[in-house]
This record gives C-alpha cells, sequence and structure tokens, in this order.
C-alpha cells in the first residue's frame, strides 16, 4: 500500500507542467475533425485576405494601359473577399467551440483531481483559490491556446505571406520592411509592456475602490455612530483619484502607439512612392513597379502593422496565461489518496469498530500512540482524553480520510481505508460540533444530493430527531431553501444529525456535537440523540452525552 | 461644486460640467475626422502621379511635393487623435468620479435598516458598478459621435463628390448588414444572458464542490457530486458556445454584405477611368474610391455600436439615476455632554416578529457601568441595538430629558457609541482603525486595550494594514481594536456587545480597568455572558426568554434570579471556559 502511494507520487511529480499540454492534446485528438476544421479555417482566411490587392494591382494596371476589365476579374474580387469573410467567420466559430471543448476537459479533469485528492491535500485548499483554478484560469489556459498560439500561427503566417508576395513584387521594399519589423516589434512590445504596468496598478486601485463601498456597507453601524462619512468619502475620493491617475497613464499609451504606427506607414508609402518615381535606374531595379503594383503595395503595407500589433498583444495573453497553466499543473500534482473499493459485510465474529496497535500523527508530531480498542455491535461508547489526545484524529481514521501509520483500523474487519465511497454512508453517520450547509434546500441537507435517498427516508430521519414539524411549518416544508437565519443554532445541529443518520447507517460517530449549544439547545440534541441511537453503535466524543446513560468509556 | 453640476440626477448637467473638455473634445474629433479623407486622397494621388511620371507627364520634384504634404497631413491628424482620444477619456472619467462620489454619499446617508432589511445597500452597490458603464456608454457615445458620426458624413460626402450615381448604388448593401445585425441582435442578447447565468451557476457550484469537499467526502458523495458538475459543465459548454458564437462569427458576415458593392465599384468605377461612365476619372480618384468605399464599409459596422452604447447607457443611468439626488451634508454635532439615562417601560420587536425586549425600566448616572447578561439567544445583544434606534421601539429612553428617537440621526450618534459582535474594521492601518481621521495620537487607546506591545512586535507597527475585515488579527486583537476605537471616539453612553469575548481572564480584567477609567464620563452598558467582572458592576440587567427582565445589584440577582447564581458559580467555580 505504502509502496503503491510512492509510485503515485512519483508519477504526480513526473506528469508537472504537462498535465495541461496533455489535456489539450487529448482534446485535439479526441475531436480532431473540430482541430483539422481549425488548422484549415486558420490558414483559409490568411491566404484568401491577402489574394485580393494582387487582383486589385492587374485591375489597375490593366486600366492604365487603357484597357476594359473582364466581368470575371471583378467578380473574382469580390469572391475573394467573400470566401475570406466566411471562412474567417468559420474560423472564429470553430476556435469558440474548440476553446470550449478544453474548458470543459480541464474542468472535469480538475474535477476528477478533488475527488482523489488526499484528505490533507483537500483540507490544505483555500476554497476561493480552487475555485480560481476552476473558473479563471481554466479560461485563461482556453485564451493561451485560441487567442494565443493559435492567433499567433495564424499572424505570423499572415506577416510572412505579406512579405514574400511583397519580395517578388518589388525586392528592395521587403528588404526595408524587414530591416523596419523588428524595430516596430520592439517598439510594439514596450509599448504594450508600459500599458500592462499601468492597467495593473490601475485594476489594484479600481479593488480597492470597489472594496471600499461593500466595506462601507458592513461597518456602517460603525460610520454612522462615530459620525464618520465624511472621513469615508474623502477615503473613497482618494482610491478613486488613485485609480484616476493609473488610467490616464494606461490612456497615454492607448493614445500614443496607433498615431505612431500610422505616421510610420505613411512614411514607408511615401518612400516608395519617392523611390519608384526616382528615375535612376540603378534604384528602380531594386524598387521599380508598375501603378498597378504601388497600389497592391499600398494595400499590403497597411496590412502588415495590424498583424504585428497582434503578435504583441498574443505574447502578452501567453505570458499572463502560462501562469494560469502552471497553477493548474500544480493542483493536478498533488498528492491522492488510494483507490478504495471493498464494500465490506456485517461479519458477525468480528467487532463492529477495532482499532489494533494505532499509531498515526500529522507530519512529525505523533498524535495517536499504539491505541488499541473495541466496540462491538450496538454497543454506545464515549472516547476520553484530554484536549490534543486525538480524538478527533481518530474518529478521521475511522472514516478512512487517513491511513494510520502503523496498526490497523477494522470496520467489520475490514480497513476502513480501503471501503469504497459509496459504501460509506450505509456504515457510517458522522456528526461534529457545527453543521456544514451546502448550497440547497432542506431535503438537499439532508440527503446531500444522494439520489438513493428517498423523501421517506428524509422524513422519517427529520422525525427521529424531532425537526419534522418545525420543517413543515417551513414556507415551502422540505425544498426550503436554506439560509443561516432559516433554523436556530440549535436545530442546524438536529439537521446535521439527521444527515447523518438519513442512510441508516450502522455506526453513528458523534464529535463534540453538542459543545457550541447552550443547556437548553443541548436537552433537546441529546432527546434525538437518544432516539438515532437505538440499534446502532454509537462512538461518542463528549463527557456529557453519554456518562449518565451507562455506556462504556474508552480513555485514549 | 460648482452651480452646474448641482442637479446631480440630470445627465445633462455632466456634459455642462465638463464644458472645457468637451470642447477640446469637439475640435480635435472633427479635425481628425475630415482628415481622415487625406488618407485615401493622397494614396490615389501618390498612384496617378505614378502614373505621371511613368509617362513622362510629370516630374521628380512633383512626387517629392506630394509625399511631403502626405507624410505631414497625417502626422498632424493623428496628432489630433491623440488629443481627441485623451480628452475623451478625461471626460468619462471626470464623469464617473462625480457619479460615484454622490452615489456614495447618498449610500451613507442610508440607515442600516434600509441597507440591510431593504437590501438598497445591494441595490446601491450595483449601482456604482453600473456608474462604469454609464460612463463607459458616455464615453463610447462622445467618441463614436465622431469616429462613427463625422467620420462617415465625411466619407459619403467625398463618395458623392467623385459619382454621385455611384455612391448611392454602392450604399444600398450597408444599410442591410444593419437591418440584419439588428435581427440577429435580439438572439445575441437571449444567448449572452443565458451564457452569464451558466456562468454564474458553474462559479457557485464549483465553490460548493470545493468548499464541502470534506463533507462529501465524509458521506461519499463526492463521485454523485461530480457526475452533477459534469452536467453543468455540459450546460456551461452548450451556452457558452451559442453565445460567443454569434458575437464571433457574425460580424465578418456583415462585411461581406457591405463589401458586395465592391462589384458596382469595380465595374462602374473602371468605366469611369475609360471614359466610358456618369463621371470621368484619373486612375487616383479609382483607387480613393474603392480605398474610401472600404473604409467606410469597416467604419458603418460600428455605427451599431453607437446605439448599442447609448443603448447601455441609458440603461445603467436608469438604475443609478433615484440614488443620484444631491442630498444636505448635514452638520456635524459635536459630542455631547454627560447626562442621565433613564429607561421606562421599554419593550422592542423587529417588525412582525416576536418581542424581545420586554418592559425594561432603568436608571444609569454618568460613571456608572451597568451588566447585561442572560442565556445564549435571551435577546441581550437586540436590547443593545436598541438604543441604536434603528427600528422603532415602544416605551421610553431618554438622555437627560431628551428622548432617543425624537432625535434627528446626528444629534443621536454624538450620545450613543456602539461596538457590536462585529468588530467593523476597516482594510487599513491599525492607527486609522482607531482614529479614523481624527488627528491624535493612537498609542494611548492601544495601550488601554492591552494591544500595544502587540502591535509594536507587528513588522509596521501601528501602520500594519488589518487586511479585509481585519483578517490579519486574531479574533482578540481585531476586538480590542475596536474597543480602542470606541473608546477614542468616546460618547455620553457606550453600549459595548461582549467586547472581551477573545480575551484571557487577566486581559480582561486589565482592560476592563482602563475601559473604568477613561469611560469615568460615560453610561457603560455592557454585554457579555462572562460574569466574573460582574461583582464590579453597578446595576446587572438579567434576561430569559419568556421571563420578565430582572435588574439589580450582583448581589441581588444572585439571591433571588437562580439561573444568574449558577451561571456565575459556574465561571467561577473554574469551569472550562466556553470558548
Amino acid at each position: 500500500m505504502q509502496n503503491s502511494i510512492m509510485r503515485r507520487r512519483e508519477d504526480a511529480r513526473m506528469n508537472c507542467n504537462k498535465n495541461v499540454l496533455r489535456i489539450v492534446a487529448g482534446t485535439a485528438k479526441r475531436f480532431h475533425w473540430l482541430a483539422a476544421g481549425v488548422l484549415l479555417a486558420v490558414v483559409g482566411s490568411v491566404v484568401t485576405t491577402l489574394i485580393p490587392p494582387l487582383v486589385l494591382g492587374t485591375v489597375v494596371d490593366q486600366l492604365t494601359a487603357g484597357a476594359a476589365i473582364p466581368v470575371s476579374l471583378v467578380v473574382l474580387y469580390f469572391a475573394l473577399i467573400a470566401l475570406s469573410g466566411v471562412l474567417e467567420s468559420s474560423r472564429e466559430s470553430l476556435l469558440i467551440v474548440f476553446g470550449q471543448k478544453i474548458t470543459h476537459a480541464l474542468r472535469s479533469k480538475l474535477s476528477e483531481k478533488l475527488t482523489r485528492l488526499s484528505a490533507d491535500s483537500l483540507n490544505q485548499q483555500e476554497p476561493g483559490s480552487v475555485v480560481a483554478r476552476f473558473v479563471g484560469d481554466v479560461n485563461t489556459v482556453e485564451t493561451l491556446f485560441t487567442s494565443g498560439i493559435i492567433s499567433m500561427f495564424a499572424d505570423a503566417c499572415k506577416i510572412v505571406s505579406i512579405l514574400i508576395i511583397v519580395w517578388t513584387k518589388t525586392t528592395g521594399l521587403a528588404v526595408l520592411l524587414l530591416l523596419l519589423l523588428p524595430f516596430i516589434f520592439l517598439f510594439t512590445r514596450s509599448v504594450q509592456k508600459k500599458t500592462l504596468t499601468a492597467q495593473l496598478a490601475n485594476r489594484a486601485a479600481v479593488s480597492r475602490a470597489t472594496n471600499h463601498v461593500p466595506e462601507s456597507l458592513r461597518c456602517i453601524r460603525t460610520i454612522h455612530t462615530l459620525g464618520k462619512e465624511q472621513y469615508m468619502e474623502k477615503r473613497y475620493d482618494d482610491y478613486i483619484g488613485q485609480s484616476y491617475q493609473a488610467i490616464e497613464k494606461t490612456n497615454f499609451y492607448d493614445s500614443i502607439y496607433s498615431p505612431v504606427i500610422l505616421i510610420l506607414n505613411a512614411i514607408i508609402v511615401a518612400s516608395v512612392m519617392l523611390l519608384s518615381a526616382s528615375g535612376n535606374p540603378n534604384i528602380l531595379t531594386f524598387f521599380g513597379m508598375s501603378v498597378g503594383t504601388s497600389v497592391t503595395i499600398i494595400n499590403y503595407i497597411t496590412q502588415i502593422f495590424a498583424p504585428l500589433e497582434s503578435l504583441g498583444m498574443e505574447i502578452q495573453t501567453i505570458q499572463s496565461a502560462v501562469a494560469g497553466a502552471r497553477r493548474i499543473d500544480g493542483f493536478l500534482a498533488q498528492p491522492e489518496r488510494c483507490a478504495a473499493e471493498s464494500v465490506p459485510t456485517e461479519t458477525p465474529d468480528s467487532p463492529c469498530v477495532e482499532l489494533r496497535n494505532v499509531t498515526f500523527g500529522y507530519d512529525e508530531n505523533t498524535v495517536l500512540h499504539n491505541v488499541s480498542f473495541c466496540v462491538n455491535s450496538g454497543e454506545q461508547v464515549t472516547i476520553t482524553g484530554r484536549t490534543g489526545a486525538g480524538k478527533s484524529t481518530m474518529f478521521k481514521l475511522l472514516l478512512g480520510l487517513y491511513q494510520p501509520q502503523s496498526g490497523e483500523v477494522l470496520i467489520n474487519g475490514m480497513s476502513a481505508s480501503a471501503i469504497a465511497d459509496s459504501a460509506k454512508r450505509r456504515i457510517f453517520g458522522y456528526v461534529d460540533q457545527s453543521f456544514h450547509m451546502v448550497p440547497g434546500t432542506i431535503k438537499d441537507q439532508i440527503t446531500l444530493f444522494d439520489q438513493s435517498i428517498t423523501d421517506e427516508m428524509v422524513q422519517s430521519a427529520a422525525r427521529l430527531t424531532g425537526l419534522h414539524e418545525t420543517i413543515c411549518n417551513l414556507e415551502h416544508g422540505y425544498e426550503t431553501e436554506c439560509a443561516p437565519a432559516l433554523l436556530s443554532q440549535g436545530q442546524w445541529q438536529l439537521l446535521s444529525i439527521a444527515r447523518a443518520v438519513a442512510a441508516q447507517p450502522q455506526i453513528l460517530l458523534l464529535d463534540e456535537i453538542t459543545a457550541n449549544l447552550d443547556v437548553e439547545t443541548e436537552r433537546a440534541v441529546l432527546k434525538a440523540l437518544r432516539n438515532v441511537s437505538a440499534d446502532r453503535t454509537v462512538v461518542s466524543i463528549s463527557h456529557r452525552i453519554y456518562e449518565c446513560e451507562g455506556g462504556r468509556m474508552i480513555s485514549i | 461644486m460648482s452651480r452646474e453640476c448641482c442637479k446631480t440626477d440630470r445627465i445633462a448637467s455632466y456634459f455642462r460640467a465638463e464644458w472645457g473638455v468637451l470642447l477640446a473634445v469637439t475640435i480635435s474629433g472633427l479635425v481628425y475626422n475630415f482628415g481622415l479623407l487625406a488618407g485615401p486622397w493622397f494614396e490615389g494621388k501618390l498612384a496617378g502621379c505614378l502614373v505621371d511620371i511613368l509617362s513622362g507627364r510629370s516630374s521628380f520634384q512633383a512626387m517629392l511635393q506630394l509625399v511631403f504634404w502626405y507624410v505631414t497631413i497625417i502626422a498632424v491628424v493623428q496628432g489630433m487623435r491623440y488629443v481627441k482620444r485623451f480628452y475623451v477619456r478625461r471626460f468619462s472619467n471626470n464623469v464617473n468620479r462625480r457619479m460615484k462620489k454622490v452615489l456614495y454619499h447618498n449610500l451613507l446617508k442610508k440607515s442600516r435598516a434600509e441597507l440591510e432589511q431593504e437590501g438598497i445597500g445591494n441595490v446601491i452597490t450595483k449601482a456604482i458598478s453600473d456608474v462604469d458603464d454609464c460612463a463607459e456608454g458616455m464615453r463610447k457615445f462622445t467618441t463614436e459621435v465622431f469616429d462613427t458620426g463625422v467620420a462617415l458624413i465625411c466619407y459619403c460626402g467625398m463618395l458623392l463628390y467623385y459619382d454621385w450615381r455611384l455612391t448611392l448604388l454602392s450604399l444600398l448593401f450597408p444599410p442591410i448588414s444593419y437591418i440584419l445585425a439588428e435581427k440577429m441582435k435580439r438572439l445575441v442578447q437571449r444567448t449572452g444572458a443565458e451564457y452569464k447565468k451558466q456562468a454564474g451557476k458553474l462559479s457557485a457550484d464549483t465553490l460548493d464542490r470545493v468548499s464541502n469537499a470534506i463533507t462529501y467526502r465524509t458521506f461519499g458523495c463526492e463521485a454523485q457530486r461530480n457526475e452533477t458538475y459534469e452536467h453543468q459543465l455540459s450546460a456551461y459548454e452548450r451556452s457558452a458556445v451559442e453565445a460567443n458564437i454569434w458575437i464571433a462569427a457574425l460580424p465578418p458576415l456583415y462585411h461581406v454584405i457591405c463589401m458586395v458593392s465592391v462589384l458596382f465599384i469595380l465595374w462602374f468605377g473602371a468605366r469611369n477611368v475609360l471614359g466610358q461612365g456618369w463621371s470621368s476619372w484619373d486612375i487616383a480618384a479609382f483607387t480613393t474610391f474603392l480605398s474610401c468605399y472600404t473604409k467606410l464599409s469597416v467604419k458603418s459596422s460600428k455605427a451599431a455600436k453607437l446605439f448599442n452604447s447609448v443603448h447601455k447607457a441609458q440603461v445603467s443611468w436608469k438604475r443609478v439615476k433615484p440614488f443620484m439626488a444631491q442630498t444636505e451634508d448635514s452638520e456635524a454635532v459635536p459630542t455631547a455632554a454627560a447626562d442621565t439615562l433613564t429607561v421606562s417601560n421599554l419593550s422592542f420587536s423587529y417588525p412582525s416578529a416576536a418581542p424581545i425586549v420586554q418592559d425594561l425600566s432603568f436608571t444609569a448616572a454618568p460613571g456608572q457601568i451597568i451588566g447585561i447578561t442572560g442565556p445564549v439567544a435571551c435577546g441581550k445583544s437586540t436590547l443593545g441595538k436598541t438604543f441604536l434606534c434603528e427600528y422603532p421601539y415602544s416605551g421610553s429612553i431618554k438622555f437627560g430629558d431628551r428622548e432617543l428617537s425624537d432625535l434627528p440621526d446626528p444629534v443621536r450618534n454624538s450620545i450613543v457609541g456602539y461596538l457590536g459582535h462585529d468588530a467593523e474594521l476597516l482594510n487599513e492601518s491599525i492607527k486609522n482603525n482607531i482614529l479614523m481621521g481624527d488627528p491624535k495620537d493612537a498609542a494611548p487607546y492601544l495601550r488601554a486595550v492591552c494591544l500595544e506591545q502587540e502591535v509594536l512586535r507587528m513588522s509596521n507597527g501601528s501602520d500594519t494594514i488589518v487586511g479585509n475585515g481585519g483578517v490579519k488579527l486574531s479574533g482578540g486583537q481585531a476586538k480590542r481594536l475596536a474597543l480602542a476605537r470606541t473608546i477614542c471616539h468616546q460618547k455620553p453612553i457606550l453600549i459595548l456587545d461582549d467586547p472581551f469575548s477573545a480575551l484571557d481572564r487577566g486581559t480582561e480584567e486589565a482592560v476592563f480597568a482602563n475601559l473604568k477609567e477613561l469611560a469615568k464620563d460615560s453610561i457603560v452598558l455592557l454585554i457579555s455572558h462572562r460574569l466574573y467582572l460582574f461583582p464590579q458592576l453597578e446595576q446587572v440587567i438579567w434576561m430569559e426568554q419568556g421571563k420578565p427582565i430582572v435588574v439589580g445589584t450582583h448581589e441581588t440577582l444572585m439571591k433571588e434570579v437562580s439561573e444568574y447564581a449558577e451561571l456565575y458559580n459556574a465561571q467561577e467555580g473554574g469551569r472550562p471556559d466556553e470558548l
């Protein structure tokens, strides 16, 4: 067992940084027709956008020569424009479909991973940041492929093709462009980088200003009673002012870039014209061209800047998205638990719950030292021990969330961690100090969305805990949507007992279930408990519950 | 604020207030958009000039001149573009800032009951985010008026000048594409709304799956949850594709429809050049006309944007407007002088709910500390909040001879200070949380709540930022910081709801001693479930659900109320702390 965990961890480490790529590649393979379609549309739309200027050049040349142009040429020109429009449209559509396939696959993998995570790693997750992995980071990975890599490929194709065409028309200009492009690109990147910095500053300032409003709402009593309205208004204005300054900077870069590029564009066109008009035969071998060609060339020069600018943006997209991909890889590389498949049956000769020389600890701190005890079927026992003696930890071992470092934890004679998830609810009902609400109705709280728990089972669980009447008096009965103010703390605790017994488990594990309740509510909970613990094996951590009932005490 | 912008609920007032900026936008916008014609015109001229040079009818000099003007004009036009963009954005920033200021001001004016129970707080928070849309819409409107409106007019004018018949023929097609776009809009909006809904649901489901993972695992429900999640993913995928495909796939097709006109332009334009058409053209005119039309068709696809942005701004403005009325600034009221507190026959219940406080009477003089206690959920916190007059009470609470509920909010706030369960800390420095802008020294207050040493050990001392809601502090630290803030802004009546809840007994006693000293001119109502300080208090109020409220000294309560005695003895008897 230990070995297999080690191997799994090793595998996980090996997979690091490749997981996301593998998932994307897998998606492309699974939907290979779609992927081929994307590729075809990308290349097709590049080619078709580049041909119309050539046709136009021919038209102009014919006109210059004083010849009429054939209808076929006119139709060809429009047909090419139409075709490129259609191809562009299908490229965009296919990219969206493909991108969504990728996000779906990534999220499926992430949620599968969540199920396989070890309890330890699961506990360390910060829900907000995991949601950010699932939602935000997955979306960035999608952009990484669609707006990043694929568009980059398209833009690079476009630039190269334009250069090739220009080369065939006038070599000199192609050389000129080749020399200029790197500088233009560097300029583009530097503007984009500065814009990004300013945008980040702006985003920080905006989020401060945005947070100020809910914060004021949260603290409204203090603001009112202290009469600090003006102070808060000034703070708010300061925050908005900060974001304003950051925006001003973004605006500057934003407004300066295209004018510079367009002026440059004009200068290049101007120099091409000057050179072809120079009349010098040496220059003309490199720059000479017909009028039609000059029209074509002007067209292409205008077209070459757009992909250059996009290229810069794509680099930026990829840079920021790679971080997201890395975070997802990090999530997928976390240690996993062992798969548990067995379904234990009640065996008359082995005790219901048994610990044999169990030692367990988190990291280096050993919490349980060589603990052994047995609980027989139908017995009700209380575990005692000082705070930090590992009583709750022992429950986690019983539930199979953790594995002992040495010794054995047996449920009906079978290792606790080997029990399949699907069998758990029929064996254990677990209640701890507070109720863990899931989003949904009262019924959902009891079933935890488990479809095998029927309405009858739900109601009988609620009756056992004495909640049935309370629930029926709610506006929508069992279908009432839950919110913290719906029930009192004690009632929520009763509901968590109902949740625990809904699937009629064999064993009840109770962890300090009345710790947060006052005496009055505690009485109600204990009464409910007496109802539900009949004919069940009960293991409880609490000094108050069973001591008067004469149950056995086990000290650890 | 100047006179013009006093009517903050009129959108025109914002345009008026920014007239200087808008003037700059108008001039640069007109120049820029008119100047846009220079591009195609010069490009045509350049080609024409090249024809002339190649056929020997013109000289290199002519080209040089042309090229010089071309570059110069383009530079000027682009310069104007810069000016225009810069000022348009400044305009929207200013509007944004001014609107948010008004909204926020009005938000703070609302009572807590209005904000929380009636949900106005959330509505205004949404309105504040609507301001972004609104200002953005105003920016787009201003931009597009020039970049689309003026530009389209200029392009049309130029086309008409070259050949009005061909122009009219060509202009048949762009409207077709608008009409189609307009027809598709409803579909786009519907699928977009559905997508937004699915995206929200996906986030909620993900949060549920992650934050309740341990619960699901304990009950072995993870596989079933994954299945449900997978269904949600499919629904999300479908709606995302449906919503985005229309947005991305249609514009290129609209463009194709606009470009049908090139069939006519090429055909009839060629006839014009050859001298067989409606007008007499040279090559320059031909290329200018074609490139002008291409630019027009690109621009005209943005015309829809103009209307969309106006529409969007209108919708968001409608939501913002109700909260935009200018409200008067209330005068700051200096803290009231000490006086006696007389509570007689006080009863309180939340609107349409069972009474929580019933028939309470007591009096208190400055310097007295009165304990309020009882079992969990007996209503002691509610009693504390009653003094804030967030909801009407029956009976009477008099400070001196003034009835609290009759006083205007600012006056009442100059009398009653309150520290609730929630420390209500701002995400600012420790110092700012105590002083809240007052020009004082925070150190004495930190000392009073025994927090000074701990703060000194923090990396930035009292300039340490406490994090959102005080997350960077421990529960006890947050509570004490809030207490320091309350003491710093001392009022004649101080209501402290469980201020010592997370403190150990020694600290609690030290803080209590300091409090007694600092608040010796105030009446303190101390709500607590820990009773070992109660023998030091002047009066104790015992509350228990369904039973009459008992007011007395610690000694009388020990004798008369067995539950009180039981609770006190249990805590004194060294029972482990409830926390």
